[in-house]
């Protein structure tokens, strides 16, 4: 049957949209040691995005980084990232599950989708943020997470390439801790770190 | 945004067996899960609403049983997936007198005539026949009547392109009242049939199965069942295609198999 699958596991959920990407990129820059959590990214992406990010991103980190396929075991010191045209869906028997219904505000892979699926998976996260992004994507999942009692942090919309994302999950949920543009970085090294 | 648990689901997997007897037992949870939650985030309903609705008999139960059902497909959907299908498979297929295709899980067609298209320019269409089957009936008499949205046919164009189509994907339509109507040529070769993976047995034998993004939906045990099920209604040597974000492992039938292309998941029964 199925691997077995890592009791100790704690995610670490990033979701981001149109202004995310170099954000992303400074993020894996800073995943210099092996990671206690297992991180995973949602990107939008365009169904005919054919690059593949672990490829694209590959002198950032030296922690493994993948698209994951279904039913693939979630790995502590991973780096796992959401596959164009699919919902990346979390099971609480700590494995991904992919799904091709509807998109959430016109996009596959949604950000809803990852996050809400973690959020009633019984997996422990030890952080979820959202960043730039135009549209309200992420928010009900932000808001679900912050409701179950895990961490979670947003952009400051001042700062944000696109602040419509990082606006609508503060808009439905004004207990995200939010990220001030001096120091960010340091801010999410913190959090992952300490 | 209305999210359902776990413990949540299951009354309701119950519930939707007593009422109409169709089970969802054998269907993965997490896409369950999100699936339901959209459905009573549409409807504006919670969940002792729906249950409501369900015990007075009102016809929600078949809506949402639909809602859980249906899947997103289009025409030529990842077209490098056809590019393989017709440098890797089809030169085996060349040899056989007659050619039995599946597309099992066909939801509204676009599998279905994205393979009719191809087995047409190949040459092949006078030796060919496509089964489709849904266990959805309500899509399977959208799969016959062939109809759908220009916007639709806009994006099966552009992928027709990509999959390096050698025609114009206009001459497989044509346009009447603001929709596109798949041609009668193509709708000959393809026979649209119920058919319910998780309960109904083999039919035919077949040299290709196409079964793209279905087995997603199923719990790991009952995949292994129907991936015993197309195993069985394989010919020796025929093909097996699966969605691209899945793979044969758990399958119970991974030995059976040899990979003709590992990343678009193209497999061919050896034993």
């Amino acid at each position: 049957m199925k691997s077995a699958s890592d009791a100790s596991l704690r995610l670490v959920l990033i979701g981001g949209s149109s202004g995310s990407f170099t954000i992303f990129e400074d993020i894996l820059k800073m995943l210099t040691g092996p990671l206690s959590f297992s991180m995973i990214f949602v990107l939008h992406r365009g169904k005919k995005s054919s690059a593949s990010l672990p490829d694209l991103f590959k002198s950032k980190t030296q922690v493994p980084m993948k698209e994951p396929y279904h039913l693939e075991p979630i790995e502590t010191n991973h780096i796992y990232f959401a596959f164009p045209d699919y919902h990346l869906l979390i099971g609480p028997d700590r494995h991904f599950y992919y799904d091709c219904s509807g998109k959430d505000f016109f996009s596959r892979p949604s950000i809803d989708a990852t996050f809400i699926s973690a959020a009633v998976s019984g997996i422990p996260v030890k952080a979820a943020m959202l960043f730039s992004g135009s549209s309200a994507d992420g928010a009900s999942g932000m808001k679900l997470l912050e409701e179950k009692g895990f961490p979670t942090y947003v952009q400051d919309p001042a700062f944000a390439e696109s602040r419509r994302m990082p606006d609508e999950a503060l808009a439905i949920c004004d207990r995200h801790q939010v990220l001030r543009k001096k120091n960010y970085l340091k801010e999410i090294n913190d959090i992952l770190f300490y | 945004m209305i999210t359902i648990e776990y413990s949540d689901l299951e009354l309701l997997i119950v519930r939707i067996r007593e009422t109409s007897g169709f089970d969802f037992s054998g269907y993965a949870r997490p896409s369950l899960l999100r699936r339901a939650s959209r459905y009573l985030t549409n409807k504006s309903l919670d969940l002792s609403g729906l249950l409501f609705h369900i015990e007075q008999g009102g016809k929600e139960v078949y809506d949402l049983i639909q809602e859980l059902t249906v899947n997103y497909s289009e025409m030529f959907r990842d077209p490098d997936f056809f590019i393989a299908l017709r440098s890797e498979v089809f030169s085996y297929l060349e040899s056989y007198p007659a050619i039995r295709v599946w597309v099992a899980g066909c939801a509204s067609g676009e599998e279905a005539f994205s393979m009719a298209v191809l087995l047409r320019e190949a040459g092949f269409s006078d030796k060919s026949l496509i089964y489709a089957t849904d266990l959805n009936n309500k899509v399977l008499s959208a799969a016959r009547e062939g109809v759908f949205t220009l916007s639709n046919v806009k994006t099966f164009s552009e992928n027709y392109l990509l999959a390096a189509g050698r025609y114009s994907f206009s001459d497989y339509y044509h346009v009447a009242y603001d929709k596109a109507f798949i041609s009668p040529e193509l709708r000959k070769n393809i026979v649209f049939s119920l058919h319910d993976l998780t309960g109904d047995g083999v039919f035919n034998e077949f040299q290709l199965v196409s079964c793209r993004n279905v087995m997603i939906y199923f719990t790991v045990e009952q995949r292994q069942r129907v991936f015993r099920l197309l195993y069985n209604s394989l010919s020796i040597f025929g093909f097996l295609c699966l969605g691209k974000r899945e793979t044969l492992r758990y399958s119970g039938v991974e030995e059976n198999f040899r990979i003709i292309d590992k990343k678009l998941n193209i497999y061919q029964k050896i034993k």
